[in-house]
């Protein structure tokens, strides 16, 4: 019984792999060498999307996007009225799990949403699935207003190896970053003027925590959060340039730095103090937010994207500043929003290019402002609803020109979002020295770029 | 179990008529016996359960032998990526994570189970029923649905900590799912919470097929109630028991969802498990191939303790 048990079992394993049909996955698609598509050499005219006939543009994109779509598509279509528009959002998660597959099915959508780093765009770049977007760069001048350091995010080698150089695969009008949001009354009640520079801010933490209140509110459940208050504080320190270097994988480059780790440190000691409150590792971010609209925390290190419903919970009652560097520029964790990709496989390239040209375009400007979002575009043209998302807007502008978005550390290696994660946890909580915190990073991101070179190596040799 | 074992010593034994190639013969003899348009019936069965079972079985197999990121064209590995798991500083922890949550799935739900169905076996409850069905009701609820609704008991102004500060215990407060020290332990309670009731389920089902008479003859033996479980419950339960657990353990060792839905692993990684690597791997760093010899991993150790469980629990009765 036993032996027949034992053939049985072998017998299943075999036939399992005789259906599995043995052939190399993904065979078929093999790495992008680069893209030999049409050119854009001038500004798309809606005569030239008319000579596609009666089409429609299929569109894929994040949940977040639904408002500034439902404004977007009407004017498009009346301006390029031979064209329909269908919008397809999933959530976050959702897209980024699926919207490198969708790209590559035969359906796939003209245009979609990616994300940067080598998470989601590197696999979009590397299957060749997303076309380089010079030569629309170029033709559209948008170099005029994003600056080279902001373009990075962007930036891929061909074969979708090398994160930072080479040709650019997307694009967005709009900004995201992290700042701190205060509470008005509570400021006036401490007495204390909105924090303008570094300095000014630590100080009113301090006066915040000796009269008897919790300084800054923090929900680290989702493990994100507390990295970006240790970004904010880290921007201080480091020049942009480095971080960008190191998430970009240029060798030699270290997040082992003194500014780095003196900012771990920094962040450890507000933990060890009390100024996150108790329990911030049980806290989601959605609670720690509405935690801060009850008045829990003087202030809340946190996305620009919080603004509106901060606005809204809040009654008015919030500010948002971003603290200056001793030389009076700024530079913080954040980038633009989630990039537009032109699928290569598209039959309607100029109607796709007209559709990021409305998006990108001064005019729409004020249509992002109206929903919420941080456009880069409309050159200070825009006039936001209420204070606060003014305050956004006003500090991303200035941000976007003092080259300083510092993107995300995460994005410096497929595992990154997960070691910074354990690794912050690990420090507020005194599980690891500020050092072993950088050096945790600094292994992840060794071991990343290792691999990258074998992969690069075998790529070269098959 | 034990005539088959029989029959074989026998066709292999010095005694028997044919010695030469006793296998074949044995073989031969099975074949023999088999009425074989029987297996027409386990066709339809057989095909859905190849296309959809085994085929995806053996497509992981055969990919835990590639480099592949799920797209681009796989670079044969071999065993490579099953290399790198054994020096994967992650995976002890994770194992040990699992064992925890073994405990706390299976062995307490079993005993918690054990208790239960002996209690209301002996005792005459009103409205029986329902009472079995609330107790069952944690098994039928989506594990979305528990992982919010115990984060939220374990949240840091949850129920939970109000209890707590209502009779004087607010030193023990905590953010109970971010505190290194009780993070595994708490989420190892809602598993307990949400087996407890199928095993006593089964258990109950188990208790009403024992005959009446044990009981009386147990009793007359002069046997209290605890005796009475021991002796006549427990031994009686047995295969109910080895399905219980086989359930539970196989659920516990694949425990992902309600880890994800609480902790996502932390706070650190305090509290992984391997099922938390095989999702990473597969959708979010892309390193299929080693996501696909985890799962490999996985079933292996589910079929080898559920096989050890099996034999232990229920070896001797068949």
């Amino acid at each position: 019984m036993k032996k027949l048990r034992l053939t049985g079992a072998a017998g299943v394993a075999l036939a399992g792999l005789l259906v599995a049909g043995c052939g190399v996955p993904g065979a078929g698609t093999t790495a992008s060498s680069g893209f030999d598509g049409p050119r854009i050499t001038e500004r798309v005219t809606p005569e030239d999307v008319a000579k596609l006939g009666d089409t429609t543009l299929r569109v894929l994109a994040d949940a977040g996007e639904e408002d500034t779509l439902n404004a977007l598509v009407p004017l498009y279509e009346k301006k390029y009225p031979n064209v329909k528009v269908k919008v397809t959002t999933k959530g976050f998660d959702d897209l980024m799990k699926t919207v490198v597959n969708t790209l590559s099915g035969d359906d796939a959508p003209d245009l979609a949403q990616g994300n940067q780093g080598y998470g989601t765009d590197g696999p979009l770049v590397k299957a060749g699935l997303i076309r380089p977007l010079d030569d629309v760069l170029r033709t559209y001048g948008w170099e005029n207003f994003l600056t080279d350091g902001t373009l990075k995010q962007w930036r891929w080698s061909a074969g979708g190896t090398i994160f930072g150089a080479g040709s650019l695969y997307g694009i967005s009008p709009v900004t995201e970053y992290v700042g701190v949001f205060y509470n008005t009354d509570k400021l006036a009640k401490l007495g204390i003027e909105p924090p303008k520079t570094y300095a000014e801010f630590t100080a009113a933490l301090d006066k915040a925590k000796a009269a008897g209140e919790q300084p800054l509110m923090l929900g680290n459940a989702e493990k994100y959060p507390a990295s970006q208050v240790i970004g904010l504080v880290q921007a201080q320190n480091t020049p942009s340039r480095d971080i960008r270097s190191w998430l970009a994988g240029v060798p030699g480059s270290a997040i082992t730095d003194a500014g780095t780790v003196d900012a771990a440190r920094t962040v450890q000691d507000w933990a060890g103090r009390g100024y996150f409150g108790p329990g911030y590792n049980g806290i989601s971010a959605d609670d720690a937010a509405a935690k801060f609209a009850q008045g829990q925390g003087v202030f809340y290190v946190a996305g620009s994207w919080n603004a509106p419903s901060l606005q809204e919970s809040m009654n008015g009652r919030v500010g948002f500043t971003l603290p200056t560097r001793p030389d009076g520029t700024r530079a913080t964790v954040g980038s633009m929003g989630l990039g537009w990709h032109i699928g290569t496989k598209t039959k309607n390239l100029t109607a796709s290019v007209a559709f990021l040209d409305m998006l990108m375009s001064d005019e729409f400007a004020q249509n992002l402002t109206d929903v919420g979002r941080t456009p880069v575009t409309g050159h200070g043209t825009v006039k936001a609803a209420s204070p606060v998302v003014e305050q956004v807007n006003g500090i991303g502008t200035k941000l976007l020109a003092d080259d300083g978005q510092n993107f995300y550390l995460d994005w410096a290696s497929t595992t990154m979002y997960d070691t910074v994660g354990a690794k912050t946890q690990d420090l507020l909580d005194r599980r690891t020295s500020p050092e072993g915190f950088a050096n945790g990073l600094q292994d992840d991101w060794k071991a990343f770029q290792q691999k990258q070179r074998e992969d690069a190596a075998a790529g070269a040799g098959s | 179990m034990t005539a088959v074992t029989e029959a074989r010593t026998g066709a292999s034994s010095p005694e028997a008529e044919v010695p030469a190639r006793p296998r074949k013969g044995a073989v031969a003899a099975w074949a023999s016996r088999q009425y074989w348009p029987a297996y027409l019936y386990l066709l339809p069965g057989a095909v859905f359960y190849v296309l959809f079972v085994l085929g995806p079985l053996g497509q992981t197999a055969w990919i835990s032998l590639f480099r592949w990121d799920g797209l681009t064209e796989g670079r044969w590995a071999g065993l490579d990526n099953y290399r790198d798991l054994f020096h994967d500083g992650r995976i002890p922890s994770a194992l040990a994570h699992s064992l925890v949550f073994v405990v706390a799935y299976a062995f307490l739900p079993v005993a918690l189970g054990l208790v239960l169905a002996g209690l209301m076996s002996r005792i005459k409850v009103r409205g029986l029923t329902f009472f079995r069905a609330v107790l069952f009701l944690p098994q039928i609820l989506a594990t979305v649905v528990v992982a919010v609704s115990w984060r939220w008991i374990y949240d840091i102004d949850g129920p939970l900590n109000a209890a707590l500060r209502a009779v004087g215990l607010g030193g023990l407060t905590r953010a109970w799912l971010g505190d290194y020290d009780t993070a595994l332990p708490a989420v190892a309670v809602v598993g307990t919470w949400v087996m407890y009731g199928l095993c006593m389920v089964l258990f109950l089902a188990g208790v009403q097929k024992i005959p009446t008479e044990r009981y009386e003859a147990a009793r007359l033996d002069g046997a209290g109630p605890i005796r009475e479980f021991f002796a006549v419950t427990l031994p009686a339960l047995r295969g109910e028991i080895a399905i219980a657990l086989v359930l539970t353990i196989t659920y516990a060792l694949r425990n992902f969802d309600l880890v994800w839905n609480t902790t996502a692993g932390g706070p650190g990684t305090s509290t992984t498990v391997p099922s938390v690597f095989i999702y990473q791997g597969a959708f979010i760093t892309r390193e299929v191939g080693g996501a696909a010899a985890i799962s490999v991993c996985l079933t292996a150790v589910v079929l080898v303790v559920t096989g050890v469980v099996m034999r232990l629990v229920r070896g001797k009765e068949d």
